[in-house]
């Protein structure tokens, strides 16, 4: 057999140690479309009595694997108590056969996990899982967000009255806005209290995660507080954030409302700019 | 930081990989190591806690970035955007160097998060070198290369490692990170003789050790970073010593961490070796190989 190029070697390599049940089953399917190695892997892998070719190969295959599944479950404890150890890891099987690994960085490989699990099977299951990891992805991501100093309240009082209509926020990037159909915080605390996680209740719940300082926080907002705050990170001024308030509590307490809530987003730290034109 | 005379790094000392679970005991106790080495790729990050946790390190003690995804020998095109987001960081820490592997990460787009063994071949050779210049060009600083672990080779191989990673940083004018647990790893798998290794790398071209423990799994050994470096690996640092000279050390642990204390532990004693020469034994070119290439014959 003619040496394989520097390329065919590791895209070869790449087929068989990503196959799902191993390099044995990898060999056999490229095979089965007409790639695969007439003089078996010892013709581009040594072997020895001590380690076959293949064996050599599946340390690879299971390093990788193994190496992505430990990395995926620190960011998603909760579901994976909630699943349990055996059903995260098949997740994570057809995961990674769906959405191999492109980005440099092992951070960024269950990027997709979010948007996948919704589809999978398991959700029939666990109807609430699809929320819980939207939820746990979001504190990933708020964590390591950019940094923002929160401006000073004081900056407000130079504003005129009549400017107000036009100011927009700039909010801090670590704010990630989550309207799920799940309850999924009862879990959630469920396990950080050292519990089992139980179920979540099907409930509409808003949730808002940001970060103060190097703090990851968390609150479930209320229905017009998410709506205000989701137009204020589209970039909507002031005065349409008031026209969304009204729509949920009513043009007269709108103005009040509106006040309030700007007040608590200086002192949780969400707000850290503004474009008074 | 480079030595005008030989081309190499000035030695930093010994120091230990930054780790998450150290953090609290660091910022406490402020520790008599004398560098941190830093996984490049978890500081790629927009903000947050891990800029702001190396951003207070830094005030304090030199580092070296050490990465684990340039992956040189992909026959994928350069990632420029994964060259780009390293020069900021470099900008941003003035590590003393920048390290990492001479292996692959990932082909076709996607990423194995392994370091995979290249074959040692001059199609290879070629190809790692014209890529480690434009990498070099591109950072405006010579790199490090590291020699991996491995659990295979392969049969198209027509080059000794050592003489390929000799020749990878002669031609690329590049450093070598000699990490002294993979050569002993490699050689144990591979059944070639570790000293014959260590004597094949140009003395010139060393900048660091690394040192880690390794797990035995009966027919192989593999890299596992979670155990204390071993009597063996040891006893080879002592040898790349004699030949090298006290290159900056460093020890590796990644997984079962233990207490900081343990961990400084580890490299005072790796900076005793070097300030003590008298007390290594003393291994020669000539000498029988000190670590046998079965180690369960």
């Amino acid at each position: 057999m003619t040496a394989l190029t520097l390329a065919q070697t590791q895209h070869l390599l790449w087929r068989l140690i990503t196959a799902p049940s191993g390099v044995a089953d990898g060999l056999r399917a490229l095979g089965d479309i007409g790639g695969g190695l007439p003089d078996g892997l010892e013709s581009v892998v040594n072997g020895d009595p001590r380690l076959s070719a293949v064996r050599r190969l599946d340390i690879y295959a299971n390093m990788y694997f193994f190496r992505l599944l430990d990395a995926i479950k620190q960011d998603f404890p909760t579901a994976v108590a909630v699943v349990g150890p055996d059903a995260f890891h098949n997740l994570i099987t057809d995961y990674l056969l769906a959405h191999p690994p492109t980005h440099p960085s092992l951070r960024y490989a269950h990027q997709h996990l979010p948007g996948f699990v919704s589809e999978h099977r398991l959700s029939a299951d666990y109807p609430f899982v699809p929320d819980l990891v939207k939820f746990e992805w979001a504190l990933v991501n708020t964590f390591d967000a950019a940094d923002a100093a929160v401006i000073d309240p004081t900056a407000f009082a130079a504003i005129a009255p009549e400017a107000w209509p036009t100011l927009r926020l700039t909010l801090t990037p670590s704010l990630q806005l989550l309207p799920l159909d799940w309850a999924v915080l009862e879990p959630w605390q469920r396990v950080q209290n050292g519990t089992q996680p139980g179920a979540a209740t099907f409930r509409s719940t808003r949730v808002r995660t940001w970060r103060r300082d190097m703090r990851v926080l968390h609150r479930e907002v209320p229905a017009e507080e998410f709506a205000t705050l989701t137009a204020a990170a589209r970039g909507e001024p002031f005065g349409v954030l008031c026209e969304t308030m009204a729509a949920h509590v009513g043009a007269d307490h709108a103005a009040v409302r509106a006040a309030d809530l700007l007040q608590h987003w200086f002192t949780d730290g969400l707000i850290v700019g503004f474009d008074p034109s | 930081m480079f030595d005008p005379t030989t081309s190499r790094p000035r030695p930093l000392g010994c120091g230990v990989g930054l780790r998450t679970p150290h953090y609290p005991y660091i910022f406490e106790h402020w520790p008599a190591v004398d560098w941190f080495e830093v996984i490049s790729e978890n500081f790629m990050v927009r903000g947050g806690r891990p800029l702001h946790t190396l951003t207070r390190i830094r005030e304090r003690y030199p580092i070296v970035l050490h990465g684990v995804s340039l992956s040189i020998g992909t026959t994928d095109a350069l990632n420029f955007d994964y060259l780009t987001a390293l020069r900021a960081l470099i900008d941003r820490f003035e590590p003393a160097w920048v390290s990492d592997h001479l292996c692959w990460t990932g082909v076709g787009g996607r990423n194995l998060h392994d370091l995979l063994p290249l074959p040692f071949t001059d199609e290879a050779l070629a190809h790692v070198v014209g890529r480690l210049q434009r990498v070099q060009d591109f950072l405006g600083r010579r790199i490090a290369i590291e020699n991996v672990s491995s659990y295979l080779t392969f049969r198209h191989s027509t080059i000794p490692e050592w003489e390929f990673l000799s020749e990878v940083a002669t031609r690329a004018d590049c450093g070598v990170l000699l990490d002294i647990n993979n050569i002993y790893v490699s050689a144990v798998n591979h059944r070639f003789d570790s000293i014959q290794y260590i004597n094949a790398i140009p003395p010139a071209r060393v900048w660091q050790f690394h040192l880690a423990g390794h797990s035995d799994h009966g027919d192989y050994l593999l890299d596992t970073h979670d155990h204390p470096v071993t009597d063996a690996v040891w006893d080879l640092y002592r040898h790349a010593l004699d030949r090298f000279g006290c290159a900056s050390t460093l020890i590796e642990w990644d997984d079962h961490i233990p207490d900081f204390p343990e961990l400084q532990a580890h490299a005072d004693r790796a900076r005793r070796l070097q300030e003590q020469p008298h007390d290594r034994a003393h291994i020669g070119a000539d000498a029988a190989p000190l670590v046998a290439t079965d180690h369960r014959a």
